[in-house]
């Protein structure tokens, strides 16, 4: 066959396939990239006296953010995501590892058995914990009656509950990435370690770590970016110097009625995430570079 | 390079395509306008449709629902919200609810902003028990946009058994031998409110020197909290909650719920007491407005509003009501609401300068942050 009469008809049909995308690129553009527009040009505008948001160009809402009042939320909504990917993990690696060198046949078993829980609604497993951990809740009720403790020890509304919820709640975007680099390693590699005379921990920091960084990478991204937003932990597990920006958010768009402030704060909110996400990127790909 | 990259001058173009546009909507409001055309036309109270109910959840019997389904072959379906403004802003957004609940001061909003719609109440037989202050309330002139449903006080709920000593007063919620386990209503007029009648303000005060003063005391307030939460009966019945600030039909129903209720006492405060009506209104939205009519008519007829009170714990100002009431309370008149209080609206949130109301939440945001 001539190779040139080959790739023409490979063009044309590369043109067909092309046509494919315009029902992704509608969905995007239109349920993603619109509503996206709007927050952004709402960020500009006020509040009428109705307390509805009106489009306009001013930055006070934006000075607004940046405001004493404010920064601290964000640092601590910052602070509690960075404890959760760090707590994430060190419970994260051993459990994949574990599932993925030593599961065997029983292996899809242990992920499943992981991934389940998560098909509850992330509300409804908070409140459980809540259910759990209240003063009266079942705990407390356990260590009461074997004498552990004389009075209920105070579980939630702390600052430990909402980092031990949003833990909870994101840990499985930490297990799976790790799962997947752990299981692709060549196993050889850590007897290769061994047999250059590593003892077990060496042979983890120079040759299984090194092996399974993209995955702790996408590992701590997947679990930093939502645990950062979130408003459900401090909300239900939370006291009251717990408030995330997240919370700030969600009370702007109903308690407060001041949807700009709110979108301001949601447009510094994405580029602050976004310089994560390009960071996370650019080492995700120079990474892919090295093994090949 | 592919067709689909951008250069330069495309980026600049797609850029200036995006300022221009963004010029153009400057001024526009979020939502779309609603069609208002319903709003002149007086609603009739005849079966027209399923009804679909758009209130706060846990305050109505469902078997009263039923009930009405029932006895005229309709689907009567309910959906819950957690805010007002929550509520507010899926009417804007063109929610076609049937029936609504809101606060008085809401009811007042929703009418100016052309949002419910206007029925003769004298068409409604059950109507004529409701207490004569609702024939003419301060929020809906001659009660022709809403119908009262139930009311309330906002007080301090606490724990009898854990030898804490209560004073009467909103300080309470300071209470040294309680540190810790208070919790404040998370809700801005509530948690502002109680701070203005402490330093001896009005309840609605405007006044920025004195929300200022207010706004202290609530951080000082915050260091012995042990959260925000309007789940008064969750955080009571868990035991996480020795004092919460807490609206009076939640003890009732906080009581229900244990074994022992005599462990929960409510108090009102010596500073002042905050009293709310929640009424029934039929938003400009509403598929089945007809139906929604009869339904609130059904609301408050006697046997219902009897059993719906048994229910929910709420005092409703109607025949039936009142009596139900009663008998939840005889032992604890604190819990009662006097419905002259309600006649003194100096004690109903009420904000009705949009730039007052900016500084409120403004406030609360501040505090809670």
């Amino acid at each position: 066959m001539d190779p040139d009469l080959d790739r023409g008809q490979g063009l044309n049909q590369s043109r067909f396939w092309n046509w494919f995308v315009a029902p992704g690129a509608l969905w995007i553009g239109l349920l993603f990239a619109v509503p996206l527009f709007l927050v952004l040009a709402l960020s500009f505008g006020h509040v009428d006296d109705f307390g509805r948001g009106v489009y306009g160009f001013e930055w006070s809402n934006y000075e607004a953010v940046f405001d004493s009042t404010y920064v601290p939320v964000l640092v601590r909504s910052v602070t509690y995501a960075l404890i959760t990917v760090i707590l994430c993990l060190l419970i994260g690696y051993p459990v994949a590892y574990f599932i993925a060198r030593f599961g065997g046949k029983y292996r899809y078993v242990l992920i499943a058995a992981l991934v389940i829980p998560f098909f509850v609604n992330y509300l409804v497993r908070t409140y459980a914990w809540v259910a759990l951990l209240a003063d009266e809740g079942l705990v407390n009720n356990w260590l009461i009656d074997l004498s552990l403790t004389d009075a209920p020890i105070q579980m939630i509304n702390t600052p430990y509950a909402v980092i031990g919820g949003l833990v909870y709640g994101y840990i499985i975007f930490m297990i799976l990435p790790l799962y997947g680099s752990i299981e692709r390693m060549d196993p050889s590699v850590i007897e290769a370690g061994k047999d250059l005379y590593g003892s077990p921990f060496r042979t983890f920091i120079h040759v299984t770590l090194p092996a399974t960084q993209p995955g702790i990478l996408a590992g701590c991204v997947l679990v930093f970016l939502p645990a950062v937003g979130d408003f459900v932990s401090a909300q239900l597990l939370g006291g009251p110097d717990t408030y995330m920006v997240g919370n700030l958010i969600q009370d702007q768009f109903f308690a407060a009625s001041n949807w700009p402030f709110g979108s301001a704060l949601t447009v510094v909110m994405m580029l602050f995430l976004a310089i994560w996400m390009i960071f996370y990127l650019r080492r995700a790909t120079r990474g892919e570079a090295d093994v090949l | 390079m592919s067709d689909l990259e951008l250069n330069r001058r495309q980026l600049l173009a797609a850029g200036a395509g995006l300022a221009l546009t963004a010029y153009g909507v400057s001024g526009c409001t979020v939502e779309r306008p609603l069609d208002r055309s319903a709003a002149g036309d007086i609603v009739e109270p005849k079966i027209d449709g399923d009804l679909l109910i758009y209130n706060w959840a846990q305050y109505m019997d469902p078997q009263i629902q039923k009930d009405f389904a029932e006895e005229h072959g309709i689907r009567v379906t309910e959906v819950n919200f957690d805010n007002l403004e929550a509520m507010v802003t899926k009417l804007r957004a063109g929610g076609a609810y049937d029936l609504i609940f809101p606060s008085s001061e809401y009811v007042k909003r929703l009418k100016n902003e052309q949002l419910i719609r206007q029925f003769d109440r004298s068409k409604l037989p059950n109507a004529a028990t409701l207490s004569p202050f609702y024939d003419n309330p301060w929020y809906d002139p001659d009660s022709e946009f809403s119908l009262p449903y139930a009311y309330y006080t906002t007080g301090i709920a606490y724990r009898t058994d854990q030898g804490l000593t209560m004073t009467e007063s909103w300080n309470d919620l300071s209470n040294p031998d309680a540190e810790g386990r208070i919790f404040m209503l998370d809700d801005f007029q509530e948690g502002i409110g109680q701070a203005n009648l402490i330093n001896g303000f009005y309840l609605n005060t405007a006044r920025t020197e004195e929300l200022e003063v207010s706004k202290e005391t609530l951080l000082m307030q915050k260091e012995g909290l042990r959260g925000f939460s309007t789940n008064s009966v969750q955080t009571l019945v868990s035991g996480s909650a020795a004092i919460t600030q807490a609206w009076n039909g939640d003890v009732v129903n906080a009581r229900n719920q244990v074994d022992d209720p005599s462990i929960f006492a409510y108090e009102t405060c010596k500073e002042g007491v905050p009293v709310g009506t929640d009424a029934m209104s039929i938003p400009i939205t509403a598929k089945s407005p007809g139906t929604a009519l009869m339904f609130m008519d059904y609301l408050l007829k006697p046997s219902n509003a009897y059993r719906n009170v048994m229910w929910n714990g709420y005092p409703q100002p109607v025949a039936g009501g009142r009596e139900a009431f009663a008998k939840l309370v005889k032992d604890d008149p604190s819990i009662d609401v006097n419905l002259e209080e309600i006649a003194d609206s100096s004690m109903e949130f009420r904000l009705e300068d949009p730039e007052a109301r900016q500084e409120w939440t403004r406030i609360w945001t501040e505090v809670k942050a």
